[in-house]
């Protein structure tokens, strides 16, 4: 598997980490006990297509958002995640 | 303990070589390196140089800060600085792309270092001084690419790896900085490596034994190529 990086282009699977799911977002500080347990603990087995976060730590050392189909590996979009560096995507 | 069983002349000596104590700049990979041939023999395939004694400075932008960055760095270097993996040469510097808003600096003698670049960036971005963090290896010769290849995933092909192109990428598990400068007097293609000190002395090693099959001619030097 290969990942497209927005900064440094194509590069190999071992030049980066896989960290998981990013979609689970942090809840408010005052959001209760249940949606804590739930952002820490609970996640979904995705068969299909799922965002997931990766770092390119072998690399630019950017955090990614990467859309992959965990069927087929198929991954249909590579984003810089928010605050990741990033002020000049594509420039 | 009692110092009254040590005679007083021990302890003016000790004192004496404590004073004396001075720290020498020395190459991370200064044992390792054995300048002359190495590999098969006949005509060098492949020169591994080791410049040494640079001045290197990782200037990061702050938070929101990138595009402030900008006009600081192209009057102190009269060129912009890279927002793509690309190094720029300048008569005195040569700045190099190492991550999204974040380059390096490398230069010698003195004019470029941490402390003389404090004011450029004051209000724009960080700096970290490497000069001693880091091993840089410049790589040339008819088969220098080649030796390159059996170590990077990255297309270094002249169509795709001009000069002025740049990476952050791994080789053999290590994290390098890894840039195309200036073709040498001959037309070879000189590929420079920045590698973290302490994993230096691994890669070198890799770096020969990729390259023993092309002939090697191993040497240092205190010149940016």
């Amino acid at each position: 598997m290969r990942i497209v990086c927005p900064f440094c282009g194509e590069r190999e699977l071992s030049e980066f980490s896989y960290l998981g799911d990013a979609k689970p977002q942090r809840p408010v500080a005052n959001a209760g006990e249940d949606a804590v347990y739930d952002y820490v603990y609970l996640r979904d087995n995705v068969a299909g297509v799922m965002a997931e976060n990766w770092y390119h730590g072998g690399g630019c050392r950017a955090w990614l958002k990467v859309t992959r189909n965990t069927l087929t590996h198929e991954i249909s979009a590579v984003e810089p995640t928010a605050g990741a560096g990033a002020a000049k995507v594509g420039a | 303990m009692s110092n009254s069983a040590i005679p007083s002349s021990t302890i003016r000596m000790e004192d004496a070589s404590v004073a004396e104590f001075s720290w020498d700049i020395r190459s991370p990979i200064e044992r390792a390196l054995v300048v002359g041939p190495y590999g098969a023999l006949g005509e060098a395939g492949v020169s591994l140089t080791e410049i040494r004694n640079f001045d290197l400075v990782q200037v990061m932008a702050r938070r929101g800060k990138a595009a402030e960055m900008t006009k600081p760095a192209k009057a102190r270097f009269g060129v912009a600085a890279p927002e793509m993996p690309k190094a720029v040469s300048t008569a005195d510097a040569t700045l190099i792309w190492s991550g999204p808003d974040q380059f390096f600096v490398l230069s010698k003698g003195g004019k470029h270092t941490t402390e003389a670049l404090v004011q450029t960036f004051a209000s724009s971005a960080s700096l970290s001084d490497q000069s001693h963090a880091r091993v840089l290896i410049s790589i040339s010769g008819p088969k220098g690419r080649m030796m390159l290849a059996k170590l990077s995933s990255i297309d270094l092909h002249p169509d795709a790896f001009p000069a002025g192109a740049a990476a952050t990428t791994s080789m053999d598990h290590t994290s390098v900085t890894l840039w195309r400068g200036n073709d040498r007097p001959d037309g070879q293609a000189v590929f420079n490596v920045l590698v973290f000190a302490t994993f230096a002395e691994s890669l070198w090693h890799t770096m020969l034994d990729s390259a023993a099959e092309y002939g090697v001619e191993i040497g240092h030097s205190e010149d940016l190529a």
